[in-house]
């Protein structure tokens, strides 16, 4: 069931703080990442999607139905919410079963779906556990069989790995997407995580303040950012100011750098965006975008190392396995992006 | 540290210790303990007609109140809780600290001033004695509702049981109510405890028919020594009573919408 979002507007009674112009799509089946720094929106679009806020204008359509003055209940869908917002005086069965209760199943009936559902979560024989005898990770599995078990008609998941730690947050992904796949359910999955977003999603859409700016596959975001802005939020980035010196070259302040073909006037002002790992150790096979310096920084982090190599004034971030000496990069044509200034 | 705490403990159970031995005590004049053994000021207790009532009396006005306190405390302190403007929260929170703030006396004779006319007949009779002591305890458990609403973030709870398509009812008996009962069994010990012991305002309010046990009570201080400890024993079994029945009511009416889930 697909979710559409036309020119919605929104702002808190007050303020000026909300959401605008915002349309959107997340087709059948699909899972749409929402990313955005603190205050963007993102959680206010998902305030909107599920019922909790009112839009001001616009229509929240699901499968071609306009929702957008339904009120939460009769919406149908299936949240799952930062803090798990389990019932803590219901044990795990009664928690899964509780939209069935309302939804007048029989009793031994919902019982049993409620214990499929955990089933299926990997929750088998943690029934009649309370919410708060279990881990982050078993509560959250509780959430999502709990928001799935009344077969929604699409599923919003609010930062819903935020507050598990960094080995159970990929273990948790990969749950999340396997759930998201068998149930074929559309999703809008709420994060501030770009790592958690890029991996888990079909699509990512990119907000600030209040706007949608960018909504591509997680490739393409990190591969062709709109803008400077998300190029620096999307993954680490070497983002240097440059002018266009000719059809195939920029000028950035430690020289000029050859890039692909790119169209641009002369004389323009440009973004350039370098992704780190694309920083190649010692001189490349082409002798271009060749560069000396000194390392000035050194993190080590395990698989790779990061590194900051400072020219005149300017730095160098990169990535590289290598853990020798470094005084000389090079970059490709291809790898160099041009961003709006 | 632990002598502080022993001095403190000393001082709360001697009168509790003193009354106890007191009302099996024979003969208690001028002396610091009493002398004999007897069970005849229970007897004696048990035969005043006058007492078994009053008992009656305070077990059901106590009932009656931390029924009625319930019943109007929960909505109430729901209604306070999600109020959004903070003027009406403010406004709110004076109204329902006034019959703490004010002296039962002076409520007292408010009840008299009201209830003795003609239009208003009712002084002396239970239920405006009920409604009196409604009025004085119920600040007390919608105080600590309220502050047990704010601690346990009712309102994330309720937004999950509402995208799971619960109503404004089902939301709040099945998540409302069952989260606050570890706070409304403290909030009925409170008022069932003030409720047995009122006396300030019982005494000035209540017809002959239905004298609370404390009132009663004063008649026992103008008797025998022992007969006056036996019969506070009574009291102070009363209130140990009432409050477990108001820890136990509150319990179980979670349990069974728990188990009803």
């Amino acid at each position: 069931m697909s979710i559409e979002l036309q020119n919605v507007n929104f702002t808190y009674p007050g303020t000026d703080v909300g959401v605008t112009g915002i349309d959107l799509t997340v087709a059948d089946g699909e899972l749409l990442a929402v990313i955005g720094a603190s205050g963007s929106g993102k959680t206010t679009l998902l305030k909107l999607i599920a019922g909790f806020e009112t839009t001001n204008a616009g229509h929240i359509l699901l499968n071609g139905e306009d929702v957008s003055r339904l009120p939460v209940r009769d919406r149908q869908l299936g949240v799952v919410f930062q803090s798990y917002a389990l019932f803590p005086h219901m044990t795990a069965w009664q928690n899964v079963a509780y939209p069935l209760k309302i939804r007048r199943t029989a009793p031994a009936e919902r019982h049993r779906l409620a214990v499929e559902a955990l089933a299926r979560v990997g929750l088998k024989g943690f029934e009649d556990r309370r919410p708060q005898s279990l881990s982050g990770g078993q509560q959250q599995r509780i959430a999502l069989a709990r928001a799935l078990v009344f077969q929604p008609r699409a599923l919003l998941l609010d930062e819903p790995l935020s507050a598990l730690d960094a080995g159970l947050r990929g273990e948790m992904r990969d749950e999340i997407r396997r759930l998201q796949r068998e149930f074929n359910i559309s999703t809008v999955h709420i994060t501030h995580d770009q790592e958690e977003a890029l991996s888990m999603a079909d699509r990512v859409a990119v907000m600030e303040r209040g706007r949608l700016v960018q909504i591509a596959s997680p490739r393409e975001l990190y591969d062709a950012p709109a803008t400077r802005s998300i190029a620096g939020f999307v993954g680490e980035a070497n983002l240097w100011d440059g002018t266009v010196a000719a059809p195939d070259t920029v000028e950035v302040a430690f020289g000029r750098l050859a890039t692909a073909p790119h169209g641009l006037a002369m004389g323009s002002p440009v973004t350039v965006l370098v992704r780190p790992e694309n920083i190649q150790v010692g001189a490349g096979q082409v002798p271009v975008n060749t560069f000396a310096g000194t390392v000035v920084r050194d993190r080590f982090l395990g698989a790779v190392r990061r590194y900051d190599l400072a020219i005149e004034d300017s730095v160098i971030l990169g990535e590289t396995g290598i853990r020798g000496s470094i005084d000389i990069v090079s970059i490709r044509p291809e790898d160099v992006r041009l961003l709006p200034a | 540290m632990a002598a502080i705490t022993t001095i403190y403990l000393v001082y709360l159970f001697t009168p509790i210790v003193l009354l106890f031995v007191g009302s099996f005590g024979d003969s208690w004049t001028n002396s610091l303990l009493p002398s004999g053994f007897t069970v005849d000021w229970y007897l004696e207790l048990w035969q005043d007609g006058s007492f078994r009532r009053a008992f009656i009396v305070s077990l059901e006005v106590v009932a009656a109140t931390c029924a009625i306190c319930t019943a109007i405390a929960v909505p109430l302190a729901y209604a306070l809780y999600k109020s959004a403007s903070r003027g009406v929260m403010v406004a709110a929170r004076i109204v329902f600290l006034l019959p703490i703030a004010a002296p039962p006396l002076v409520l007292a004779f408010g009840f008299i001033l009201v209830f003795s006319s003609d239009e208003l007949p009712w002084l002396g009779s239970l239920w405006l004695l009920i409604a009196g002591h409604v009025v004085l305890t119920l600040p007390y458990l919608l105080q600590t509702l309220v502050a047990d609403m704010r601690h346990l973030g009712l309102n994330t709870l309720e937004q999950a049981a509402e995208s799971l398509g619960a109503s404004f009812a089902g939301r709040f008996f099945d998540i409302v109510v069952p989260m606050l009962r570890h706070s409304l069994g403290s909030g009925l010990i409170m008022v069932a405890a003030l409720s047995i012991g009122e006396f300030q305002l019982s005494n000035l309010i209540s017809g002959f028919l239905y004298r609370p046990y404390p009132v009663v009570l004063l008649q026992a201080f103008y008797g025998a020594t022992g007969f006056a400890c036996a019969a506070t024993v009574v009291l102070l079994s009363l209130a140990i009573l009432a409050a477990a029945g108001g820890a136990f009511a509150a319990r179980s009416a979670s349990a069974y919408r728990q188990s009803a889930a």
